[in-house]
């Protein structure tokens, strides 16, 4: 199922002033602020908003470009050169939002779970603590290597196992090959009408920004992440809507009717 | 500095067939000729197979030092740096083969069964490696002492820790600053030394993050069985580690324990979070104490206050000056016992003699140099060349009461 983009999150709201202001909680010097597991953004009192957590799991062949991914949405440096992941590393992003029912500002903590694909083989506990209480799973594929893509439909089975309800959303990821792509928009037409699934778009390559023209928003990348980040916390906040019976439950998607 | 653009470099072969594993430190465009590396380990085989072992050659302007390890692995390395010689060569081979048993554990590297497969997985070692060839400020390395931290509330926080470990099932559990230990259960100290460190420069390899669940074997606790590394980000710069089984989850330590044991102490941690500052004498560039008993180390390169005159030496070369310095008076001068550990006395006393020396120092154009012993202490010191030469030495008991003394180190 698909939350159309702008119908949950006011699009563009970071830009007003109400935005900027939080804004100014998560950036330090135009770049992201780190925040630690006993800290989080402070907010002038007058304006303090909800903090909603959610667990996201970032699943993908190795070398699809989780780390590289969480990274760039979190504001860190990408790695120019592919360190295989070796455990699980989690990374917390915290990203405001205005919600368009209520008009109220919230600030989503979404903790990303990235594991190296090796690791996932070689031991047991790891995809289980990946999954455990997940509220959503990116399933990655490349731009460039045409066998993730293809694998799609096979890796979401396998890796959403038994989980209830969940959060599914395509990442394409390297984005910016677009001269070594293997993968064509009408591909990628093609699976969303088949599986239903939100599918986006990615470019992490390291040191992108230097290469890219200079914005306003230069230093912080946020206009590059703000697609995700927002589509992301509409899809949460949609299925949390829907688990509280505040809004009917979809029509079952076809993944679960369809062959699988 | 660029890894990988140092003057050392390093070779891993297998050593039964010879085949290269991973070369680290040269530039991949300067890669040694295939040939080479042929020869460096056609050396080193031929002569062990005449029950010859070779350990180390010097030439002119570079030194190479070859080690094998479970006559599985061999590792070569060549460096053409200034400060370089065979003891600091020796410790590098020591740890990078230890970093390499703490990723991958010892089975895989003993008993080499898929040439390739050990290739691939080989490549999870390489930025902790290269960690090892661009030391930066780190000691620990060299000297087998845990790299320590003062921090203030130490007391508060190592109860706290202890009742944390006891509540994630686990019994090691330590606080990083900065890399270094700040606090860390009873049997965390336990640990060898060159574990302890090995773990803290691990995390501080990988990318930051707010939480990991990392495999890891001990090269001398648990060589063959992984445990689990789990960490916890509480500030930037601040990283509480945790060794335990198979349970519990990351989830359910960080959700459930992290606010109800750290939240607490969000302000004694603020305060640790900032680089505590060592009131030392202005002329004092770097300074390292190491404690042989306790096996704890404790050091810092000190910002220069503006009214430093004459030309300084720049951070970077004080923390690599300090290194050679201290390799020189442990290789040289001080036999202390406890320090090489198992490496045989490696170069005669530059004086002759025999005796132990329990003061020495190096005076240059641009810096003077002091160590002194006092068991179990030994204190290493870089001073500014304006120091005069024969206050060097009160300067130096005087900081060593303050720091043993005053400080509790
Ligand atoms: N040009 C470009 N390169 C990318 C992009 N995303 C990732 N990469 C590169 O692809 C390589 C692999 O990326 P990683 O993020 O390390 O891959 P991973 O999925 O985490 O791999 P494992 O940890 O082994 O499972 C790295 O060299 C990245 O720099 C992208 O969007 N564009
Ligand atoms: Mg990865």
């Amino acid at each position: 199922m698909s939350v159309p983009p702008g119908s949950v999150i006011v699009p563009d709201w970071l830009k007003s002033p109400e935005g900027k202001e939080h804004l100014a909680a998560i950036l330090r010097k135009n770049k992201r602020k780190v925040f630690g597991l006993i800290e989080r953004p402070v907010l002038p009192p007058q304006v303090a908003s909800d903090t909603a957590s959610y667990k996201v799991f970032v699943s993908g062949k190795s070398g699809v470009g989780k780390t590289a991914l969480v990274a760039k949405l979190a504001g860190l440096e990408v790695p120019s050169t592919h360190h295989e992941t070796i455990g699980i590393q989690t990374t917390v992003v915290y990203w405001p939002a205005k919600l368009r029912e209520s008009g109220r500002a919230v600030i989503f903590r979404l903790q990303f779970w990235d594991c190296g694909e090796a690791a996932l083989r070689k031991f047991d506990h790891i995809l289980p603590a990946c999954r455990e209480k997940a509220d959503a799973i990116l399933f990655l594929f490349s731009f460039t290597d045409r066998s993730s893509f293809d694998d799609l439909p096979a890796q979401i089975s396998r890796v959403v196992g038994d989980a209830g309800s969940l959060v599914r959303i395509v990442v394409g990821t390297k984005f910016d090959q677009f001269m070594h792509a293997d993968v064509t928009e009408r591909d990628v037409a093609e699976f969303q009408r088949t599986w239903h699934l939100p599918v986006f778009r990615a470019q992490s390559a390291a040191g992108s920004r230097q290469a890219g023209r200079r914005t306003p928003d230069a230093g912080t990348g946020l206009r590059e992440v703000a697609p995700l980040l927002n589509g992301l916390a509409e899809h949460l906040w949609h299925q949390d809507q829907v688990a509280a019976g505040l809004i009917p439950a979809p029509l079952p998607s076809p993944e679960e009717t369809g062959p699988c | 500095m660029e890894p990988g653009s140092g003057p050392v470099s390093l070779l891993c072969l297998a050593a039964t067939s010879g085949v290269p594993l991973f070369c680290r430190g040269a530039p991949t465009r300067h890669q040694l000729p295939f040939s080479v590396i042929g020869s460096l380990n056609g050396v080193h085989m031929f002569g062990s197979n005449l029950d010859v072992a070779l350990t180390a050659a010097h030439t002119e302007g570079t030194r190479v030092l070859w080690r094998a390890f479970h006559e599985s692995i061999t590792l070569i390395v060549m460096s053409s740096e200034e400060g370089a010689n065979d003891f600091t060569l020796s410790r590098l081979l020591d740890n990078v083969f230890s970093a390499m048993v703490l990723v991958l554990g010892l089975e895989e590297l003993a008993n080499i069964r898929n040439v390739e497969r050990l290739k691939k997985d080989l490549r999870a070692c390489y930025k902790l490696i290269d960690s090892f060839l661009t030391p930066a400020e780190r000691t620990g390395d060299l000297t087998q002492c845990v790299e320590c931290v003062l921090v203030p509330c130490s007391t508060t926080l190592q109860e706290c820790l202890t009742a944390f470990t006891g509540a994630a099932e686990s019994r090691f559990g330590c606080l990083l600053v900065g890399g270094r230990v700040a606090v860390a259960t009873e049997p965390w100290w336990q640990l060898a030394p060159q574990e302890v460190n090995l773990l803290a420069w691990l995390v501080g390899s990988l990318l930051p993050s707010t939480t990991r669940d990392y495999p890891v074997y001990l090269p001398q606790g648990s060589p063959m069985v992984p445990h689990r590394l789990l960490t916890f980000q509480l500030l930037p710069g601040l990283d509480i580690c945790l060794l335990c089984g198979p349970s519990p989850s990351l989830e359910a330590v960080e959700t459930e324990l992290v606010p109800r044991f750290w939240k607490p102490l969000l302000e004694p941690l603020r305060a640790c979070a900032r680089p505590p500052s060592v009131p030392l004498h202005p002329g004092v560039l770097a300074f390292l104490l190491i404690n042989h008993e306790q096996k704890r180390s404790l050091s810092a390169v000190l910002p220069r206050g503006v009214q430093a005159e004459g030309p300084t030496l720049p951070l970077g070369s004080c923390a690599s000056v300090l290194r050679a310095f201290y390799a020189l008076v442990v290789s040289h001068y001080f036999s202390c016992e406890g320090s090489p550990g198992e490496l045989p006395p490696l170069e005669v006393p530059l004086g002759g003699g025999s005796h132990s020396a329990r003061h020495c120092y190096v005076v240059s154009a641009g810096y003077k140099a002091y160590a002194a012993q006092a068991p179990p202490h030994q204190l290493f010191l870089l001073l500014a060349p304006e120091v005069p030469t024969f206050a060097l030495r009160p300067l130096a008991t005087h900081i060593l009461q303050y720091l043993v003394g005053d400080a509790a180190f």
